[in-house]
């Protein structure tokens, strides 16, 4: 993991190291720089956890406003792109509590079994995804596709490691139904 | 023949993680050695993995970076402000000091005009402040301080006056007109900090 987070610094951000230097130092063209190399990736981890473009906008400013105020306590210990990823996750999580858009999914477990039952009605991963609760959505997000371990997660969001598996599990499940993939009898 | 206990999602998640903190881990692979029903589950598992990290990345629709940058500004300028706040703060404390040993020297007006002049003076600060209105925008900690500290004081010189208003109209009279003097002095700053704020927001 450490690996694939590090190319994606050099990828994205050429001669970080120098760039990270000059922000921390709150040179604004750096600061820009860091934006420019990293809004894309933090907005749409933002997006995937929000259920609007806007919520996933307001986090994009919230998330860069904090790395830009707080880059010089970044000790580059880990790339810094596993930095404001934690820093976005959080916004994102944050602003998943304040509006609560779907915290239960007994409507979507009334429909979906009905629908799944016919290949012609099975949903696209997009879709899918999007029927999965708040919580579980942003679980399966943050840890199959960022990276983020089960004790990442559970110190995020305030719960328990157990919490964040069960959430995975339960996402796994649902999408395994939605997509149409039941292989047993 | 028995229907077989096919894994869990979470004993194939474990499997798939090579998470060995599940209790059932080892009985788990050993399962899935022996059955395609699962072998074919763990290998579904990791498509959908694949296909949720294949999919399409979104990218903002807006430039947030000049609103962040103008935030900065604004931060780095109220923080500038704040500095010469504290000078001006103490500079209020002083006309406040003055009015107070104005009224030790007896004063040109008789103290009933001075109080009707503090009154009205009081009043037209009070309209100041409430045309601003009461707005919940962003206060720094340290001047929402100072702002609760002259609301109390305010309020502690209105106690007072109810308090002198039970005393004889001669000797309630100066009373009455230095503590009006004194509000008339924390109005003020209070504007001040309000008026500060202000300046700070429309940056
Ligand atoms: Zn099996």
């Amino acid at each position: 993991m450490t690996t694939k987070v590090l190319t994606m610094d050099a990828m994205t951000l050429p001669d970080a190291d120098a760039v990270i230097a000059r922000a921390k130092r709150g040179d604004p063209v750096a600061l820009e720089q860091v934006y420019r190399a990293y809004s894309t990736p933090a907005y749409n981890l933002a997006r995937r956890i929000c259920r609007t473009t806007e919520d996933a906008e307001d986090v994009l400013q919230e998330t860069f406003f904090e790395v830009c105020r707080s880059i010089r306590n970044y000790r580059g210990d880990g790339s810094l792109w596993g930095w404001i990823r934690t820093i976005t996750s959080s916004k994102a999580l944050m602003r998943l509590r304040r509006n609560k858009y779907r915290d239960t999914d007994e409507l979507v477990d009334d429909i979906a079994p009905a629908r799944s039952s016919s290949p012609a009605l099975k949903m696209d991963l997009e879709n899918a995804l999007d029927r999965l609760t708040d919580t579980a959505r942003a679980v399966v997000w943050l840890h199959d596709v960022e990276g983020f371990t089960h004790e990442e997660i559970a110190t995020q969001m305030g719960k328990t490691t157990s919490f964040s598996k069960s959430q995975l599990a339960r996402a796994h499940a649902r999408l395994r139904v939605w997509l149409g993939e039941e292989s047993r009898s | 023949m028995t229907t077989p206990v096919h894994l869990t999602m979470d004993q194939l998640l474990a499997l798939r993680d090579g998470d060995r903190s599940e209790p059932a881990f080892a009985t788990a692979a050993r399962h899935l050695d022996s059955c395609a029903t699962c072998r074919a589950e763990l290998e579904a598992l990791h498509q959908r993995t694949a296909r949720l990290r294949a999919l399409a990345t979104m990218a903002p629709a807006a430039d947030q970076f000049p609103a962040i940058r103008t935030r900065l500004h604004w931060e780095q300028s109220r923080r500038r402000r704040i500095i010469s706040f504290t000078g001006m703060a103490a500079a209020a404390a002083l006309v406040i000091g003055f009015v107070g040993s104005d009224l030790v020297a007896p004063p040109t007006l008789d103290a009933e005009d001075q109080i009707a002049a503090s009154i009205s003076r009081s009043q037209a600060l009070e309209q100041t402040l409430h045309t601003w209105g009461p707005d919940d925008r962003v206060m720094d900690g340290r001047m929402a301080m100072v702002v609760i500290e002259l609301e109390d004081r305010i309020a502690d010189v209105d106690a007072r006056l109810q308090d002198v208003a039970r005393l004889q109209r001669k000797e309630r009279m100066p009373h009455e007109a230095s503590l009006w003097q004194e509000r008339v002095g924390l109005m003020n700053a209070l504007v001040d900090v309000h008026l500060t704020k202000a300046n700070n927001v429309d940056l």
